[in-house]
């Protein structure tokens, strides 16, 4: 089962194992420079907002109604990034997940279009609290190009580089638990260790453009590989969720409530000397990026290609703060300022 | 049953053992009480503090409001709210669910719908 708690989807297992919760939010943060250099990861600047498709029904799209799930307005050109987190159980283990998540129907991780299944070769998805975080598409082994919103049917998106067609939009996410025997013999392990409402016309929303998400500026982030293995994931039990994304005005429109201002530019946060980070963990290994997505234009490329300036501040920026973080518990070490 | 005091002084003291910024006086510091206060509250000798502070406190210690309110004997604004709408039918719900598995207490938690893609 699903919910949706304080902007964030909790995914419950309860009838494979009591701590099996996994926590989805969707991050603010600033939209890096789409200039082909490779950015450090850029900060968290709170949840987006988030409600069920299923309290505005009378003012969305008829097909989104049918989807189900939520949806979460963005600005045009504005990133996000995905922040995973578990109920760690005793002996401070998270209960592991296998997460997949693409972008108008296509994974973010292979590039290839939806399906419910897991699959193994090559791996189409994240685990979970292995890979704390997702900020983007992978591209290249350690490299991913930023998740940034584009207005679907212009040509931007990921799903419409690859498909040719612009039609599903939003984010998609489904979970798998891993077995709960597994889990308890991982739990006996660890144990041992430690024995140390307005009303407004329907067209208005239905006409409107609803949002994608396309690639954006390069970021390292390794995505790693499952280090558990293929069997231990409990494929009988999963859940799962389309996340819409509407642009401020449709926001503003179906729920009566503004839209949060818009995230700093990377310019202005850099130039206050605010924190950059970069992530480790050298017991894991990184997947390599599929040919599709690292084929994709970015944003800027693809403007580019259009005759049209799709980002404004675009300009590169010179992080000096930069702090590092270990997979200990994301823990933040200080770096070089 | 556990006391609050007990709870939150373990969570704290288990929270600094990594990080420093967890001691008794920059936690106090963080929610806005004196730190003597708090030890006290973590004594027991004190009663726990107002829902505004356990709502601060919650994220601090990685916990869930609504079980810190309950530890402290205490009901979120919110739930108050709720339940004050509709007391007898809230009343008789939850006397009712008071023997029920969690997963069936699960299952009448409002659930994200999943619809055809």
């Amino acid at each position: 089962m699903v919910e949706l708690k304080n902007n964030e989807l909790i995914f419950n297992f309860p009838q494979v194992h009591p701590h099996a919760s996994c926590r989805l939010d969707f991050q603010k943060t600033l939209r890096i420079p789409d200039d082909n250099r490779e950015y450090e990861l850029p900060p968290g600047l709170g949840s987006f907002a988030m409600e069920h498709t299923d309290d505005h029904v009378s003012k969305i799209p008829k097909d989104w109604s049918e989807h189900g799930g939520v949806f979460l307005p963005m600005y045009q050109s504005e990133a996000l990034w995905i922040n995973f987190s578990g109920a760690a159980g005793p002996y401070g283990r998270d209960y592991p997940f296998a997460v997949k998540i693409a972008t108008g129907k296509i994974n973010a991780v292979t590039g290839e279009s939806w399906s419910d299944k897991l699959v193994k070769n090559p791996q189409d998805y994240l685990v979970v609290p292995d890979q704390p975080w997702l900020d983007g598409y992978c591209v290249k082994k350690g490299l991913i190009r930023q998740f940034v919103a584009m207005p679907l049917g212009k040509g931007y998106t990921a799903e419409e580089q690859l498909t040719g067609e612009a039609t599903h939009g939003g984010l998609q996410v489904i979970v798998y638990p891993m077995k709960r025997e597994r889990y308890e013999a991982m739990q006996k392990e660890n144990r041992k260790m430690f024995s140390g409402d307005v009303c407004y016309s329907m067209n208005m929303v239905s006409e409107a453009l609803p949002m994608g998400l396309a690639p954006g500026g390069l970021m390292r982030q390794k995505i790693y590989e499952d280090e558990y293995g293929f069997d231990v994931w409990d494929q009988q039990h999963s859940s799962r969720c389309f996340i819409h994304i509407l642009n401020s005005s449709q926001w503003e429109t179906i729920t009566g409530r503004p839209v949060p201002g818009k995230s700093p530019s990377a310019t202005d946060y850099t130039q206050a000397g605010l924190p950059w980070f970069e992530y480790y963990n050298d017991k894991l290994n990184a997947i390599s990026g599929p040919e599709k997505l690292s084929g994709l234009d970015s944003v800027a490329a693809k403007g580019i290609k259009l005759g049209e300036e799709p980002l404004d501040q675009n300009d590169p920026v010179y992080p000096q703060n930069i702090q590092k973080l270990s997979s200990a518990k994301n823990q933040v070490t200080d770096g070089k300022w | 049953m556990k006391q609050f005091g007990d709870h939150i002084r373990k969570k704290r003291e288990t929270l600094r053992k990594d990080d420093k910024s967890f001691s008794l006086r920059q936690v106090a510091v963080r929610l806005g009480i004196e730190p003597a206060y708090l030890s006290k509250i973590e004594r027991n000798v004190f009663p726990p503090p107002s829902e505004e502070v356990i709502q601060k406190l919650a994220p601090m210690l990685d916990e869930d409001a609504d079980i810190l309110l309950a530890m402290a004997g205490k009901l979120s604004t919110d739930l108050q709210r709720i339940i004050l709408e509709r007391p007898t039918l809230f009343a008789e719900v939850i006397r009712e669910l008071k023997k029920a598995p969690n997963h069936a207490i699960l299952r009448i938690t409002r659930e994200v719908r999943d619809g055809k893609w």
